[in-house]
């Protein structure tokens, strides 16, 4: 239970300096839970039964103490917050997402949200559309496709905010009189222009922002490539407009297929410069521009003739490339040799070159017809 | 640490050798991390309950306070006895104040006042998440409660962040004057565990008495009449409105004695400097509205009259508390005319605006967020209209007020519930209760002290031994013709003010040759312009020209300059014209608009009034204005929007001196 006189002893304990997101939600089990204490017992302790009882070093027994005179602080924060309409969440309260605590566990799912508007949207079964800042027409096509068939079905659409692919699925849901979480790359108060511009849609209870970092925190980076994690831990499902082959839509696919995440890739046509098809490999399932699932073929083809071309000897991506005629980048073709199984990578003479594993490396140069 | 230990701090940091029971009972709480709310009368030393504590404490202790003066006074007294206090607030530059959180910030300072206005403020909401802090105090917590006299929706903020402190953080309520129930709502809302500490409230220097009156030059002609023979000493004179206070200070400065007026339209220096001049005894007296003397420290104050009665008998419990702090004879009287409960009841009925200006409000903030201002564009509703209704609506979650950078504006809420007027008729009907209350007290024929605790809650005095009732003296005033002939008298030579400088216009004040409301003048003027009447009659010509003599002398104008009309022709053209003739200044018809405006009367607020006349007006020969001297000219001096924008226009042409003469002065209009 989370009443709003806990509301300061939250924000203290979510906001401990460095520490990471599992640390903090362990100590909030540990105190609430396992030990049946309150917060307020918990900050009446000294240092000495806090190390005895808890076994915190001195970094953390330091920060705990800062936090503890800071807790009057925290009062005039949160009373500024719900003064302007602004809600807080504790990952104990009914109100929590139950996707975003599923999806991230304690490792990762922020101890503490802030939120204003419609926050029932958390309970909602909800898609986010992924991709990149600068994504291509087509992919922008997808994702205004995506939201429509989300709107339709009544499910909500989460967007992180940022340009390109979350801006048009946020726009696209709206426009099509459905209902999205923006998912925020900073403090929920420093959000002034975005709460003006949506307006009309949160008091409507179409909209809601959330955000899991300090409620004062500047955009930052690092901010925008942590809140990554919670769009994909609200989301029941992913589509992913555009990924390359790094950067924060790459490294959060690839993080949710790890977790057997639903990951949906919309299949890229010949010619596109992009990771698509690379994450389709690693087990993404392939959609078309409409969002429906389609077969894998060409792909699983794609291994078969590798296999036969590395099958006499070890070749460059370039002389794979020219061998099974594949209209693909080098280096993107590169990567996706990378990820098959059956392949290994050697450096020789200055070059890369692939070969199969099982292949006997001996034998193959000894008798290469270079060589001779 | 035990009472000695305490007592011997005491000593040492305030010269003072020991507490009273009930201050220390209080301080041992504090200083263990509890919530008390303290009710003691004024002069029992509730300040003292913070004081000390607050310098035992390692970091800040804040206190909230409504009352300014009291703020500077005890800043004053605790930086003499070597404790860093400072205050921040309204009537300080933007630099001070900054400075004083910097110091705050960086544990300079041991104790803070502020107005709880302030808890709304951006940067002190910002610097205080930087300060370390050991106590919170809630000075005047009756204004908490909507069951007490003087409630305040600032305070709603300080309620919630009680709320939120953590369970162990000191808090300190006090207040002179609440009922039970006040108290209760009090307790409840600033959340659990509150202990309540409530001293007895009889206050034995008081010689309380009503004055029975027919009408109000009576109360004008016995006012005069006691102070002249009777009064000992300093005191207050309390009206009911703000237009009284001028009118009851020029009299009783016609009549010969030292009087000024106050209220809470003056600047915050001209307020600062009559305050000064009450504690310096500067006046015989000060005829104000209830604004002044909360939380003055002036033990002295002799005598308290209140020419209207309050509408409660808490209210007056607390206006009169005011007085005798230093334990010596205080009159308290009260004139009491049983017409007298027009004022407050209308006060109560009208508290709250109708229905559908509250729906006005909410459709407006449907559509997108709005500052005050805006807010009274969009619904051409009075500046107090929209305050009341923002702040219920507030109160019942159905909008929030959010920073958009650094104005504030207010939004409606997702899922916010419809307006539930119960509570608006509970507190009506209620109210109208305490009125018939204070009626009682002014007929009463027993204790009146007695009657004033026991309304409070405290049933130990029964016989005060010094009021009219108890000595059994029955007091009439009957006025006689030589003092009706008198006040006849200064009525004739009693102008209102205009009251429109500035610091960017040479604008000067005016002078009307009356109020509106409240004589023939404004029926006279009404007869011309709305019923054909012709011109308007000589004897407001003789009576606005008396008005500028006494306020103008024998000042030499270059122009006179009219406001051109929007509907009523040429009433105020020929009018000024005839005082030009009188005076032997030359007449400007130059003075025109360029476009056509809406007749200001139908604007509700100051701001769409300024709207509707910014940029309008035009002079035909602006060369002419140059260095020159003018008396602007109207009817009837509402808001002031548009002599104001005249006096900027010809400011920017260059005139030196632009002086407003108007016929007649409305009563009220907001800001």
């Amino acid at each position: 239970m989370s009443d709003i006189q806990q509301y300061a002893y939250w924000m203290a304990l979510a906001h401990l300096p460095k520490w990471r997101t599992e640390k903090i939600n362990r100590l909030i089990v540990e105190i609430l839970h396992e030990l049946n204490m309150s917060f307020y017992d918990f900050f009446e302790m000294d240092q000495k039964s806090w190390s005895e009882e808890f076994h915190f070093n001195s970094k953390e027994l330091n920060d705990l103490d800062i936090a503890k005179t800071e807790l009057p602080n925290y009062s005039f924060l949160v009373e500024d917050l719900l003064n302007q309409g602004f809600e807080l969440i504790p990952i104990d309260a009914d109100d929590y997402s139950p996707t975003l605590k599923n999806n991230l566990k304690l490792k990762y799912a922020p101890p503490l949200l802030y939120t204003k508007g419609n926050k029932s949207l958390l309970k909602e079964s909800s898609i986010a559309i992924v991709g990149s800042r600068n994504a291509s027409d087509i992919s922008l096509e997808f994702t205004k496709k995506i939201a429509q068939n989300t709107v339709k079905s009544f499910q909500v659409v989460v967007s992180g905010f940022a340009k390109g692919v979350d801006r048009t699925a946020l726009e696209e849901t709206l426009t099509a009189n459905g209902r999205s979480i923006i998912v925020l790359p900073q403090g929920i108060m420093t959000f002034a222009g975005g709460f003006k511009k949506y307006y009309s849609r949160i008091i409507e209870g179409d909209v809601l922002v959330l955000s899991a970092y300090h409620p004062k925190a500047p955009w930052s980076v690092g901010l925008a490539m942590g809140r990554n994690t919670y769009i994909y831990g609200l989301a029941d499902k992913i589509y992913v407009a555009e990924s390359d082959v790094k950067g924060g839509t790459w490294s959060g696919v690839a993080d949710g297929l790890r977790k057997n995440r639903e990951i949906y890739v919309r299949k890229p046509n010949p010619g596109e410069n992009n990771a698509n098809d690379l994450l389709i490999l690693k087990g993404a399932t392939p959609v078309n521009i409409n969002g429906d699932i389609v077969q894998r073929e060409e792909l699983e083809n794609f291994e078969e003739q590798v296999k036969n071309v590395l099958s006499s000897k070890p070749l460059t991506a370039k002389e794979i490339k020219d061998q099974i005629h594949i209209d693909i980048d080098t280096r993107k073709l590169s990567s996706m040799l990378s990820e098959l199984t059956f392949v290994v990578k050697e450096k020789d003479d200055g070059k890369n070159r692939y070969r199969l594993k099982n292949s006997e490396l001996i034998q193959t140069n000894l008798f290469d017809s270079r060589d001779i | 640490m035990n009472r000695s230990q305490a007592e011997q701090k005491l000593q040492q940091i305030f010269n003072i050798d020991h507490f009273y029971d009930d201050q220390w009972k209080t301080i041992k709480r504090i200083l263990n991390g509890e919530r008390i709310l303290l009710i003691e009368k004024t002069g029992f030393g509730k300040s003292l309950c913070y004081q000390f504590p607050a310098t035992q404490f390692s970091g800040l202790t804040i206190i909230f306070s409504p009352l300014i003066a009291l703020m500077r006074d005890q800043v004053k007294y605790l930086k003499s006895i070597g404790i860093p206090t400072e205050c921040v607030n309204s009537g300080q530059e933007p630099e001070e104040n900054a400075e004083i959180l910097e110091k705050a910030k960086n544990g300079q300072i041991k104790i803070i006042y502020i107005a709880p206005e302030r808890q709304e403020n951006r940067e002190w909401l910002e610097a205080v998440r930087n300060m370390q802090i050991s106590m919170v105090v809630i000075d005047e917590a009756h204004c908490i409660s909507v069951w007490g006299h003087d409630f305040r929706p600032a305070f709603r903020r300080i309620v919630s962040l009680v709320r939120l402190l953590p369970q162990n953080f000191p808090v300190l309520a006090t207040t002179a004057t609440a009922t039970k129930r006040v108290a209760e709502d009090v307790r409840t809302q600033i959340g659990n565990n509150v202990t309540l500490i409530r001293g007895n409230l009889l206050r034995e220097n008081f010689h309380l008495s009503v004055v029975k009156v027919h009408n109000e030059e009576s109360k004008m002609a016995w006012l005069a009449g006691f102070l002249k023979k009777h009064a000992g000493g300093n005191g207050l004179i309390y009206t009911g409105t703000r237009v009284n206070t001028d009118l009851f200070s020029s009299w009783l400065q016609f009549a010969g004695i030292s009087a000024s007026s106050y209220n809470a339209g003056l600047d915050s220096e001209s307020r600062k400097d009559i305050e000064n001049g009450l504690i310096e005894n500067r006046w015989k007296c000060i005829v104000s509205t209830n604004a002044l003397g909360m939380g003055i420290d002036k033990p002295d104050i002799r005598f308290i009259v209140h020419t209207q009665m309050p509408q409660s008998p808490i209210h007056y419990y607390q206006e009169i508390g005011r007085a005798g702090r230093d334990g010596l004879p205080t009159r308290i009287i009260l004139l009491y005319n049983p017409e007298d409960r027009e004022l407050p009841e209308h006060f109560i009925k009208n508290s709250r605006p109708s229905m559908k200006k509250y729906e006005k409000v909410i459709d407006a903030l449907k559509t997108e967020p709005m500052g005050e201002w805006n807010l009274m564009r969009a619904t051409n509703l009075t500046q107090t209209q929209v305050r009341v209704i923002r702040a219920d609506l507030i109160d019942q979650g159905i909008i929030k007020e959010v920073m958009y950078g650094g104005s504030k504006k207010y939004e409606y809420q997702y899922g916010a519930p419809q307006l539930d007027t119960r509570p608006f008729e509970e507190l009506r009907n209620f109210k109208m209760a305490e009125l018939e209350q204070m009626i009682s007290y002014s007929e009463s024929s027993s204790c009146r002290m007695d009657f004033l605790c026991r309304y409070l809650g405290d049933d130990t005095v029964n016989h005060c031994g010094k009021c009219d009732n108890d000595l059994q003296k029955d007091l009439h005033y009957n006025l006689s013709e030589d003092r009706q002939k008198k006040i006849d008298e200064f009525r004739d030579s009693y102008f209102p003010e205009l009251e429109v400088e500035t610091k960017n216009s040479n604008i000067v004040n005016g002078v009307a040759s009356s109020y509106y409301g409240i004589s023939n003048v404004g029926a006279a003027i009404h007869r011309c312009k709305y019923e054909n009447g012709g011109d308007f009659p000589n004897h407001l010509l003789k009576q606005t020209l008396r008005a500028f003599r006494h306020k103008f002398g024998n000042e030499e104008f270059d122009l006179v300059v009219y406001v051109p009309p929007t509907e009523s022709g040429d009433l105020v053209r020929n009018f000024a014209g005839k005082v030009a003739r009188t005076l032997k200044f030359p007449l400007s018809p130059k003075l025109v608009k360029i476009t056509a405006t809406k007749p200001q009367k139908i604007f509700q607020n100051s701001v769409l009034k300024r709207d509707n006349v910014k940029d309008v007006f035009l002079y035909r020969d602006e060369s002419g204005i140059i260095g020159k001297k003018i008396l602007l000219i109207d009817d009837i001096y509402d808001s002031g929007a548009t002599i104001k924008e005249i006096g900027r226009l010809f400011t920017k042409l260059g005139a030196e001196k632009i002086a407003p003469l108007a016929i007649a002065k409305t009563v009220g209009g907001d800001i």
